[in-house]
């Protein structure tokens, strides 16, 4: 949350610290996106990162990671259009719900308009535009919080008869929960988008580059 | 101007001084960015170099393509024309003419 005091400068800075650990540990990589982190956002396949939570080693120091004030850009504020860069919804345009405890956003497409859900992501990888709407009376859901959308790791059999590779994984299944706290969300926010002017559109249609267009001189 | 998300920019030489280069640095140019001052948007950056080779790789989130890529960062400017440095996790190592760095939003 916006406006939290600092914390003291020691624990800020075995972040940087533990940082450049895991930089050294993870070996160059062909097509390596980013650096991986544990405690990844909810999606199957994402790419996108999770910086600020930090690893969950045992030591006591890292508990002192999750204390931490967790900033926000003065221009990202509840109701803000946000426009996603990496990972499979890449260019789309998403409305800003609230800022997690981790620090991560949660945001919502909303789903019915371009297919991102409830979800989180990060500020860093988000371009936020002026675009705002006003979601003040949306009631979010308590429970979602950073558990909720944890991604949960998916077994892989043990014993399977014959192939040692290849093996079929849990796929990801969408549960019930989701798709009820999905609707609740949504549909408090489509009414609000409705009644705005071109919303719909907007939040449909991609961000893209194109001839011309240079990110440096794009007013967002 | 670019593909979707990133801004197109060309591997310009490395830095270097009259007469020995170093590798480590690479001189981009960005397209649109012509003047020192527009360049600050682009600093720290993400900056990655791709380039087709002979065999599949594996791809994050696709199924493995002759695609490639080096990461690298775009670490400062150089010189008053919009021209900036950048440093690569490894070196540079295509010709010039042959491939285009893209820079990530």
């Amino acid at each position: 949350m916006a406006g939290e005091k600092a914390e003291k400068p020691d624990t800020k800075e075995k972040k940087p610290e533990a940082k450049k650990a895991d930089a050294g540990n993870k070996a160059k990589k062909v097509k390596m996106v980013k650096k991986v982190k544990k405690g990844k956002p909810h999606c199957s396949r994402n790419p996108v990162l999770v910086r600020g939570i930090g690893r969950y080693s045992r030591s006591p120091d890292s508990r002192k990671v999750l204390k931490h004030a967790r900033k926000l850009r003065a221009s990202i504020t509840p109701g803000t259009v946000l426009i996603i860069l990496p990972g499979r919804h890449g260019g789309k345009r998403v409305v800003f719900l609230k800022q997690l405890g981790s620090g991560l956003l949660l945001v919502s497409g909303p789903l019915s308009l371009n297919r991102v859900p409830l979800r989180r992501t990060h500020q860093k990888f988000v371009i936020a535009t002026s675009t705002k709407i006003d979601i003040s009376g949306v009631k979010i859901p308590e429970h979602l919080t950073d558990t909720y959308f944890k991604k949960k790791k998916l077994h892989k059999p043990r014993h399977q008869e014959g192939e040692i590779f290849h093996t079929e994984r849990e796929k990801y299944e969408i549960t019930e929960q989701r798709k009820v706290d999905q609707k609740a969300v949504d549909s408090q926010m489509l009414r609000r988008i409705k009644a705005a002017p071109l919303f719909q559109g907007y939040l449909r249609s991609m961000f893209a580059l194109t001839d011309g267009i240079y990110p440096h001189k794009v007013v967002f | 101007m670019s593909g979707r998300l990133c801004s197109k920019a060309i591997f310009a030489g490395y830095k270097q001084g009259l007469r020995n280069q170093r590798e480590h640095n690479s001189l981009l140019k960005i397209e649109g960015v012509y003047v020192r001052d527009e360049t600050e948007f682009y600093l720290g950056k993400r900056c990655v170099s791709v380039y087709k080779a002979k065999t599949n790789t594996v791809t994050p989130g696709g199924k493995p393509n002759k695609t490639r890529v080096i990461w690298g960062k775009i670490t400062r400017t150089h010189g008053n024309n919009g021209m900036v440095c950048a440093k690569f996790q490894g070196h540079w190592t295509q010709n010039p003419c042959d491939t285009l760095p893209f820079e990530d939003l």
